[in-house]
């Protein structure tokens, strides 16, 4: 009985109204895309897989067959839900792809902080050195160092 | 991941970037080169007399504070009591602060470090103790204050109940996942080798420094001794604890310990 229904109940498609919608959403988003990166507040590197999807939401709304093959592909009957799921799982990705570019700027800062933190002790203990080597005799234990 | 291969920390191995040179005269005597670092993170109230306290107890060692980004007048008063002051530029976390301490001495050629907190909880006398295991062969020492065979009529410390059953559970944890008994996995008061620095200045732990470096250094095959000691109540400042923070914290602790669990061991020579 189910199996019927299936066959017979028309695939679900994007209505034209919401095919015009997408189509200049996605225009509007990569706008914006280029011009984030002609005012250098988004590097090209990580533009382009933005741009990338911008042009993919743009297919979509122009050839809504593409959008069909999508969901015969996944096996499910509305369109709609094919793009949304499709829309998720290529956001998780780019979630965690930027969780991971965040860890290790965060590590690189890590290291950098902890250089800069040495460099300002050897520069402290530098500036013992100096006075000492001048004159041997009568000069305070140096900071840091114990007496000996 | 390729932890094995890559090594990204290369450039902190001994040898390499050792840019101030002890004066010739120390060099020639061979003799042990002791760091006591102190770690603090606004601790203005309580970092002079940490300061003299250490001096005192560990003599010939060179005394550091690593301020972790201070805000107050930590680093300034560190530096008029006459410790060397390793500032990092903004708070980075204690696991940080103590690799900054690690990767300096091994740069600078020190044989032993020991680190105690710079809010006056840790006697720098049971600091001494715990360098004095490592000289007898420990890669790490941790001073335990909960171990059975603390003096129990020693000034003792008091922790309250939620605390105290966190310590129990992250003992646990620890225990199980390296088949040695540890009983005071927070401590932050230890002393350690090179071999134990390396391993550190290579990796560790920002936000979980004290418990997953126990896990990560008996993995790796280091030996590490825990030594029953005693603590004062802090004087000034508290624990950033609230309940729920607590719980979130040992929380993450324990998924940080099984992520551990099936980390690949560090190789260490």
């Amino acid at each position: 009985m189910s199996a019927l229904l299936a066959a017979t109940e028309p695939v679900v498609r994007l209505t034209p109204q919401a095919r015009i919608i997408g189509a200049i959403l996605a225009l509007a988003f990569m706008g914006l895309i280029l011009d984030l990166i002609r005012r250098d507040k988004l590097l090209e590197r990580y533009s382009i897989v933005w741009f990338l999807l911008g042009l993919a939401m743009l297919a979509g709304a122009v050839f809504p067959g593409l959008l069909e093959l999508l969901a015969k592909a996944l096996g499910v009957r509305d369109v709609t839900i094919a793009l949304f799921s499709v829309t998720l799982l290529i956001l998780l990705a780019l979630s965690l792809n930027f969780s991971v570019i965040a860890s290790r700027q965060s590590k690189q800062i890590t290291r950098l902080a902890q250089q800069s933190a040495i460099d300002g002790v050897e520069e402290q203990r530098a500036g013992e050195v100096r006075p000492e080597a001048s004159s041997r005799a009568g000069t305070p234990a140096p900071p840091g160092r114990a007496p000996r | 991941m390729a932890h094995g291969v890559k090594r990204p920390v290369a450039a902190f191995r001994p040898g390499k970037g050792r840019s101030a040179p002890a004066p010739p005269r120390r060099a020639r005597i061979a003799r042990v080169k002791r760091l006591v670092f102190i770690p603090a993170w606004n601790e203005e109230n309580s970092i002079e007399a940490v300061i003299a306290d250490a001096r005192e107890h560990v003599p010939g060692a060179d005394v550091m504070v690593v301020d972790d980004g201070s805000t107050d007048r930590t680093a300034e008063l560190a530096r008029r009591a006459g410790a060397l002051v390793a500032s990092l530029p903004f708070n980075q976390g204690v696991g940080a602060a103590h690799q900054t301490a690690y990767i300096y001495a091994i740069r600078h050629g020190y044989d032993i470090c020991g680190q105690l907190d710079g809010d006056g909880q840790h006697p720098a006398s049971e600091v001494a103790r715990l360098i004095a295991a490592v000289e007898a062969g420990a890669d790490l020492a941790v001073g335990s204050r909960f171990n059975p065979d603390a003096d129990p009529d020693a000034p003792g410390y008091e922790a309250t109940f939620a605390r105290r059953m966190g310590q129990r559970l992250f003992s646990l944890l620890v225990s199980t996942s390296t088949r040695q008994t540890f009983t005071d996995t927070t401590s932050g008061m230890r002393a350690l080798n090179v071999r134990a620095m390396e391993m550190f200045a290579e990796r560790y732990s920002s936000e979980f420094a004290e418990v997953e470096s126990l896990q990560q250094a008996v993995r790796s095959g280091l030996s590490v001794k825990e030594v029953p000691v005693h603590m004062l109540a802090r004087e000034h400042g508290s624990s950033f604890i609230t309940p729920l923070g607590s719980a979130f914290y040992i929380f993450k602790t324990l998924i940080v310990l099984l992520i551990g669990q099936l980390r690949p061991r560090q190789v260490s020579e």
